[in-house]
């Protein structure tokens, strides 16, 4: 069959566990074939798939930026079969990787806007390449200000949280707001739902692109106060997840309508999405 | 295009032929029942095959396929790819209708990335198409633009027309090569074939029990996605998802691991949009939870999507879903009740 064969994964190694929550880690993963590694372009927002042989392959998005051309990262939930078979692992243990799959975040037509990241749990992982990518020094330039609102159920809960604190506020023209569901004794921060922190934050929509991720409840809110603060449809942005098996729009699973999240997607504007049947 | 006759007598030593020459797949008869199966005997093959239960599409997509084997030794993870055999597979007696479905399923599984197994074998794999001998209750082809007679999409292409003698036509120059090969078993075509032919479709044609309409079907899907009938549709569908595993354009399949960590394969295998599992999230959220949603993904993808993605119909009027649905659900009905919803 030759050289190519778009179902079968590359053999790859775990090099590092980055332990984000209680039930997410980052897994940090190197292609065993150099040039594999240096072969592998992604775009931010895209997805891949991720094997543990004997268990099965489950989808999941980069989390690493583009630009880190050394590893690719992706932060997973321990919640099934696969996601648990992960979470066993140690560093040294071989996976497989294919991919990358589906489409990314507008950033070439985010070029010159400011951007506003809105992120809940784990859902800032598909966010991540992208805050990243626009704040590698080659790209910094390209791009205006950067806002993200983020929130998790409790500070335990919160990904990325060296990012989070020091590495993204510390950076010129970035503001973070963090929120956690529920107060807690040693937090000193914002208490409260993401929703409503971004209609007391109140955004404005001038030159500006939004990216939102989280649990659907809360992008169903979230679009909300963004509409009564003046974003247009066309410029909220956020990733669809529906069960994948090849990600490569011939297992049919995905699909919403007649499009398929692997191939179509996962990044549908709001725009996009109002004219979907209301089927994720 | 170029056409010849071959003889009863002559076809079957020619089958012999291709037996000995390469793997056949052909209709075959077991316990009454027809099926498509490796054959080494010509006799067993059926010359006027009815519907077989399960489409022709297995050879190209594999009701379950090994797609690679994994071994662990030591340090080291090696991936073993399944290539498929070199020798050639004539897949002989496909009806028009199945016929068509290798397009529909050449849209989904050649379009970019394509996927290498369905390609290597659909480049490996000859087709002789056959005309219907007969119609049954359920065919409803000519809906979709297919003639009981034409084989569109075969190499060659046979015709009974009667008096021990089929009509042969070369339609693709894989087609051509197959009857340089074996010209000595064909001859030159005779008056009165194309006649026959002509006739043959035209007491085929009056036999479809019902003239399915489908003009403007296309854009009252559009309009019809929230109507209630798809709930009340559903309320006798058992979700046995038989009707995907007899059409012969479903091509949705599941992705499994058989071994243990050091050693196994991966395959998949078909899988179903009526199952609950099929679009199950690991979170436990179900975007299609209820059956009424899953089915109307059924025909909508048959009847909209399809068209909508791949700009080619998703049915072909084959009538295997209508004659085994244990609770009658027609597709024929269906198109009907939808073009009359307002």
């Amino acid at each position: 069959m030759g050289v190519s064969n778009p179902l079968l994964p590359r053999v790859a190694t775990v090099v590092d566990i980055i332990r984000e929550t209680g039930d997410v880690n980052t897994f940090r993963v190197v292609f065993d074939d150099l040039e594999e590694m240096a072969a592998w372009n992604h775009r931010p927002g895209q997805v891949a798939m991720l094997s543990v042989f004997g268990v099965g392959e489950a989808t999941f998005c980069l989390s690493s930026s583009p630009t880190c051309r050394d590893w690719l990262e992706f932060s997973v939930r321990r919640a099934g079969k696969v996601t648990t078979a992960l979470h066993e692992l140690e560093p040294g243990a071989k996976v497989g990787v294919r991919g990358p799959y589906g489409n990314s975040f507008p950033y070439e037509a985010m070029r010159g806007k400011h951007l506003l990241v809105i992120g809940g749990g784990i859902g800032l992982a598909p966010l991540r390449p992208l805050v990243n990518f626009m704040l590698a020094p080659e790209n910094r330039k390209d791009y205006g200000k950067i806002e993200i609102i983020y929130g998790g159920r409790s500070y335990n809960d919160l990904c990325y949280k060296e990012e989070l604190f020091r590495t993204w506020p510390e950076a010129p023209d970035v503001t973070v707001w963090t929120t956690i569901d529920v107060a807690e004794e040693a937090w000193q921060g914002h208490v409260g739902f993401v929703p409503a922190y971004v209609e007391e934050v109140k955004p404005t929509p001038e030159d500006k692109f939004v990216v939102i991720c989280g649990p659907p409840i809360m992008i169903k809110f979230t679009v909300k106060a963004l509409e009564n603060l003046g974003f247009a449809a066309d410029h909220i942005y956020t990733t669809l997840e529906m069960r994948m098996k090849c990600g490569i729009g011939k297992c049919g699973r995905c699909n919403v309508g007649a499009r398929f999240v692997c191939r179509d997607g996962p990044v549908f504007s709001l725009t996009e999405l109002n004219q979907l049947p209301q089927e994720y | 295009m170029d056409s010849k006759i071959i003889k009863k007598e002559k076809l079957l030593s020619l089958l012999e032929r291709f037996i000995a020459d390469y793997h056949v797949l052909a209709p075959v008869r077991e316990d009454g029942v027809l099926f498509y199966r490796p054959v080494d005997i010509p006799g067993d093959i059926e010359l006027n095959p009815g519907r077989s239960v399960l489409p022709p599409k297995g050879r190209l997509f594999p009701q379950t396929e090994a797609l690679y084997g994994y071994r662990v030794e030591g340090e080291k993870l090696t991936l073993n790819e399944y290539v498929e055999e070199e020798r050639q597979v004539v897949l002989f007696g496909v009806h028009p209708c199945d016929l068509r479905s290798f397009a529909v399923l050449d849209a989904v599984f050649l379009e970019e990335p394509r996927d290498a197994y369905f390609a290597a074998r659909r480049n490996n794999t000859v087709l002789v198409g056959v005309s219907c001998s007969s119609v049954l209750p359920e065919c409803f082809c000519t809906t979709y633009g297919i003639s009981p007679v034409e084989g569109n999409g075969a190499d060659i292409h046979l015709t009974d027309v009667g008096a021990g003698a089929y009509l042969v036509e070369i339609l693709t120059p894989r087609g051509k090569d197959l009857l340089q090969k074996f010209e000595s078993f064909f001859e030159d075509n005779v008056a009165g074939a194309a006649e026959a032919k002509r006739a043959k479709e035209a007491s085929l044609v009056k036999k479809i029990s019902l003239q399915v309409k489908v003009d403007g079907l296309h854009e009252k899907m559009a309009s019809i996605f929230e109507n209630p009938y798809w709930e009340k549709l559903s309320r006798r569908c058992l979700g046995c998802g038989v009707c995907t595993y007899v059409c012969p354009t479903c091509h949705c399949f599941d992705i499994m691991d058989d071994g243990t960590k050091e050693e196994g394969e991966r395959f998949r295998c078909w899988d179903s949009c009526l199952f609950r599992e099929y679009t199950l999230h690991t979170s436990g959220h179900n975007p299609r939870h209820a059956l009424a949603q899953r089915l109307r993904n059924r025909f909508f993808h048959k009847l909209s999507y399809n068209n909508q993605r791949y700009n080619t119909e998703g049915c072909v009027g084959c009538g295997r879903c209508v004659a085994l649905c244990p609770v009658n659900i027609d597709i024929r009905e269906v198109i009907g009740t939808v073009r009359g919803l307002v």
